[in-house]
């Protein structure tokens, strides 16, 4: 049986407290190198400026 | 009473326009103080000064930025209506079918997620933010997200990066 998925999900930000800015649903994703990427899936984003994996977050932040 | 805004948007106006100020979708791309410094005083509080300068000059500055943290509208409604979109960064008039505020709008659009080197993380587009216990719907618009820790206007960007020689 095939069951097909409809991937329509909103885009959403959440800010986490003292941690990174997490982005999940539908969206674009351009990075420094202007490499664009649609529907990445869910991204996690350095928002403490000490990540080693910028723009990436590495939880640098909890040292 | 002041409507609660998590993103503190400010208005000012002179006779004629009304300039619409969102901090958190500023980039600090600085356009408007290096153009027209008389108006867009980032070290004066209020920081617009609408009396500085005639409206079409103040009109030009606001269309130059590239982020619609400052838009501008017509006092005058019915001028708004007849506005040529190609002489406005208003995103209503771009967006022609948002000019009457009770139709909803119902076509999604991803949105657009920017990491800016050394600088902030801008969205743009429709999106749902989750920020402390707040939830707040956006539509259409931009936000800029802090990158280098340092901004005093958590979590938005407030320009800090560029004294700070962030990277990454």
């Amino acid at each position: 049986m095939e069951e097909k998925e409809e991937k329509t999900s909103k885009t959403v930000v959440k800010i986490i407290d003292n941690g990174p800015l997490i982005i999940s649903g539908n969206f674009i994703f351009q990075d420094i190198k202007r490499n664009i990427e649609s529907n990445p899936g869910k991204v996690e984003l350095c928002r403490c400026g000490r990540s080693r994996n910028k723009p990436f977050c590495d939880c640098s932040h909890k040292e | 009473m002041e409507e609660r805004s998590l993103t503190n948007d400010r208005k000012y106006s002179n006779r004629d326009i009304t300039v619409y100020w969102k901090p958190s979708a500023c980039v600090h791309a600085s356009h408007c103080y290096r153009e027209l410094i008389e108006v867009f005083n980032p070290h004066r509080r209020p920081w617009v000064n609408m009396k500085a300068a005639p409206t079409d000059e103040i009109i030009e500055v606001v269309n130059m930025c590239p982020t619609e943290a400052l838009t501008w509208k017509w006092n005058d409604m019915e001028k708004n209506i007849n506005i040529d979109p190609d002489q406005t960064n208003h995103v209503k008039f771009r967006r022609p079918e948002l000019i009457d505020d009770n139709i909803t709008d119902s076509v999604e659009r991803p949105a657009m997620v920017k990491v800016l080197v050394d600088g902030s993380v801008m969205i743009k587009g429709d999106f749902t933010l989750i920020h402390a216990g707040e939830t707040l719907e956006y539509k259409d618009n931009v936000i800029s997200v802090c990158r280098c820790g340092l901004s005093n206007r958590m979590p938005f960007c407030d320009g800090h990066h560029t004294k700070t020689g962030f990277t990454g």
